[in-house]
């Protein structure tokens, strides 16, 4: 019985990625490899964010929101802007459109951040006999986070692959980027600055999500549409 | 140089990183597995003469219900947390006493019956409620210790944690649904291993010397005056049986009067011709068997030697009236000394004490009394106690009831006075004077703070008898404390032997987990298909249109026609 609330959370957690996938045009052109190349990159750049965050981030013993040590590690949270601009640009991928690239990548990165952030509290904690919505929760999570990676690789394709795109659009482009790449930090400023409970942040973070997503997913098309 | 620095650094970082890494999965464990924790006890498990009696279960993993539970439920999966505020003796003569199956069965027992609350101040109620209560307990106890139960039975004590379990429970029960996650379902878990036969328990029992003032050559010719009184305590729970009034009051009378003295003997002007000998017995409600392995370890001459003994029992609740209970004749010349003392004592000190009378059959195994075993090797002894008629076989043993605040320490100190007095008149012959040596005020008066230091000591302190190691700190610590007041202390040990056998195992965790039910996990896995599928729609109709969508459904027949 706990196995298979263990089972549902993992649908929840990782189902949407295969969705993703195969309904998409991804799995027609066959992008899987891009994906795990991003996978890969985020890995690496997971590793050296927790070198810096353990190099310069006191280890604080309460839990309280301290400004400077959350700058910080806002700033920290950039290199995966870094990582995201690696991948998208410095990788060498079959000739595949700049449309699939971004979503794979997108998918490659939410997908390893899943696996990295989700899957051994899932093992470990949804198996327990105790009976609590986190692991539910965690999973609505991981969706909202599926969406924003895939928002903020739209918007890195965007910025750093397009060369044409309306000259009145960039700002916007470079704000929603920013918005996007800061996220964790807002969320964690939600969570313990204001004290926000779970089920509350996780609802802000989907609703936050979906109106990134539609913000982008605007953008693009209208920077799609002058070469079109 | 610098490079070469660097690179340990380096890897030192890391090393710091991966140990934060696993920190962090560790603190998600904790987390995770933050299911509420309670301290249960164990309802005793033993075999007399090889029939099995009380829990025979140790470990539980089943649902929770409250006594709200609806009348036709099969309850043989379900633990019944049942408090003892909301007990009635119907239920418990029925499921218990006919022994219907039942998954497992947890007692509430208000806290002022924790140990742990010394004072009972909490206790907002009516004493009536109070004694109302003890009773209750009290039957509870007595029905549980003598039946035969085959699932685990635990005490545990109430809290705001447990508290708010019960309530869900309730509400659940109430509304007759089936647990889910939303309603409250419980589980109680605790993981104990199978019981194990406590192989041959051990008996201490401790004795204390304090030797009169010679004037002859040969010192074995002074008689001997014996204070005896048990210290070790059965119940339904063993962890639970501290036993302040059956019998701490006896223990703690047992050492004032030894200090008592030892003030006196300690100058020979008013040393007495009389040996003292203290004695603290183990095995008291297994028919006093460790007096009798005592008694049978003396040597015959120091066994003539004893002019009498007075046992000390169950001295710390009464008001104005207490019991010498003797097995010869009271027109018996010792025991009407012995009594006169007593009784004349007393009435300086405002209270009566009466003589009660029991003859011993000898082909009964039954010891009531701890005098009783003095008697049947011919000693003059006499039993001091409250309680006016005997009690049965591990009754009024120390157990669940008999807490601290049902104690008075003023009739303790009484007591002590009255045993005191009544020794010294009979050492130093001033029968019939009407002296005080014990006079309050004086230095040698009775330490109402030493007797309740001691009290409180034991009423914290656990004294089942088979559960003691070989060298329990608490029987040390009484040796220790008989080697202050005595000249010589000895303990002699030996095993319990007879008809008793035990299991361990008498304290554990509980775990109580709120769990989801089936069904709802089933439901759950429902919504998450239906949102799977229609997230895949979606993404299938914006990206690719819906004849896409549609042609995904027709694919398969169409491929099959082609391979065909």
């Amino acid at each position: 019985m706990t196995v298979f609330h263990f089972f549902n959370c993992a649908i929840l957690t990782f189902g949407p990625h295969a969705v993703y996938y195969s309904a998409t045009p991804l799995s027609e052109y066959d992008t899987l490899g891009t994906s795990i190349k991003a996978a890969v990159v985020y890995l690496a750049t997971a590793l050296v964010k927790l070198i810096c965050l353990a190099t310069f981030l006191k280890v604080s013993e309460s839990d309280s929101f301290d400004p400077y040590q959350e700058f910080l590690k806002a700033l920290i949270g950039f290199i995966d802007v870094a990582g995201l601009y690696f991948a998208l640009t410095q990788l060498t991928h079959r000739n595949i459109s700049q449309n699939h690239k971004f979503q794979a990548v997108g998918l490659g990165w939410a997908f390893a951040d899943s696996v990295l952030h989700r899957l051994a509290p899932l093992w470990v904690g949804a198996r327990g006999l105790e009976f609590t919505w986190d692991y539910i929760l965690q999973g609505l999570e991981a969706n909202a986070n599926l969406v924003l990676s895939i928002s903020l690789a739209a918007l890195g394709s965007l910025m750093w692959l397009r060369k044409n795109k309306p000259k009145t659009l960039i700002p916007i482009i470079y704000l929603s980027a920013g918005i996007v790449a800061t996220m964790p930090s807002i969320t964690s400023y939600l969570r313990r600055g204001l004290g926000w409970h779970f089920p509350k942040v996780v609802g802000f973070e989907l609703f936050t999500s979906l109106v990134m997503a539609f913000i982008s997913w605007q953008l693009f098309a209208a920077c799609q549409r002058p070469s079109a | 140089m610098a490079m070469a620095s660097r690179k340990p650094r380096d890897r030192e970082m890391l090393f710091d990183s991966v140990i934060a890494l696993v920190f962090i999965l560790v603190a998600c464990v904790d987390l995770c597995d933050g299911a509420t924790v309670v301290d249960v006890y164990r309802l005793i498990q033993y075999d007399m003469s090889g029939v099995p009696f009380g829990s025979r279960l140790a470990s539980l993993n089943h649902h929770a219900a409250s006594l709200h539970f609806s009348p036709h439920a099969d309850l043989s999966r379900t633990v019944l947390l049942i408090p003892l505020r909301e007990l009635n003796m119907s239920f418990v003569r029925e499921y218990i006493a006919e022994s219907k199956p039942l998954g497992g069965l947890i007692f509430l027992l208000p806290r002022m019956f924790s140990f742990e609350n010394k004072d009972g101040k909490e206790s907002t109620h009516q004493d009536g409620s109070k004694e109302l209560l003890k009773n209750v307990l009290g039957e509870l106890e007595q029905i549980l210790i003598h039946t035969n139960l085959p699932y685990p039975v635990y005490f545990a004590f109430e809290d705001d944690n447990i508290d708010a379990v019960l309530t869900d429970i309730k509400k659940n029960d109430v509304t007759g649904q089936p647990a889910t996650a939303t309603t409250g379902g419980y589980k109680f878990v605790v993981s104990a291993p199978e019981p194990k036969k406590v192989v041959s328990p051990p008996i201490t029992n401790i004795q204390g010397w304090l030797s009169g003032l010679k004037t002859d050559d040969d010192a074995h010719q002074l008689p001997t005056i014996a204070i005896v009184a048990s210290y070790d305590t059965f119940g339904a729970a063993p962890a639970l049986s501290v036993g302040s009034d059956s019998n701490g009051s006896g223990i703690v009378a047992l050492l004032e009067v030894a200090r008592l003295f030892s003030l006196l003997y300690s100058n020979p002007k008013t040393r007495g011709q009389y040996n003292l000998l203290f004695g603290l017995t183990s095995g008291g409600p297994y028919n006093y068997n460790g007096t009798r392995k005592w008694l049978r370890s003396f040597d015959q001459r120091l066994r003539e030697s004893i002019d009498y003994a007075i046992c000390l029992d169950s001295i710390g609740a009464w008001e104005n009236e207490l019991w010498i209970h003797v097995s010869k004749p009271p027109e018996n010349a010792f025991i009407k000394k012995i009594v006169e003392d007593f009784s004349s004592v007393a009435e300086e000190l405002g209270f009566t004490v009466n003589l009660k009378h029991k003859k011993i059959n000898i082909s009964n195994p039954r010891v009531a009394w701890e005098h009783e075993q003095f008697s049947r090797l011919r000693v003059t002894a006499a039993t001091l106690s409250e309680l006016s008629t005997a009690p049965d076989l591990l009754e009024k043993t120390g157990g669940l009831v008999d807490g601290r605040h049902f104690v008075n320490e003023a009739a303790i100190v009484r007591s002590v006075k009255l045993i005191a007095e009544s020794l010294a008149r009979h050492i130093y012959g001033h029968q019939g004077k009407n002296i005080q040596i014990f006079a309050d005020n004086s230095n040698l008066a009775v330490n109402p703070s030493y007797v309740r230091s001691w009290l409180d000591v034991l009423s914290l302190t656990p004294r089942v008898a088979p559960f003691f190691s070989k060298d329990d700190p608490f029987v040390m610590a009484l040796k220790k404390e008989l080697e202050d007041h005595t000249d010589e202390v000895n303990l002699h040990r030996d095993v319990l032997d007879g008809m008793f056998t035990f299991y361990d195992s008498t304290r554990a965790k509980l775990n109580i987990y709120q769990v989801a039910s089936v069904t709802f996990d089933l439901l759950l896995l429902l919504v998450l298909g239906s949102y799977l599928i229609v997230l895949f729609s979606f993404l299938v109709i914006t990206t690719r249109g819906l004849d896409d969508l549609i042609s995904l459904f027709r694919r398969p027949p169409s491929r099959k026609v082609k391979t065909a």
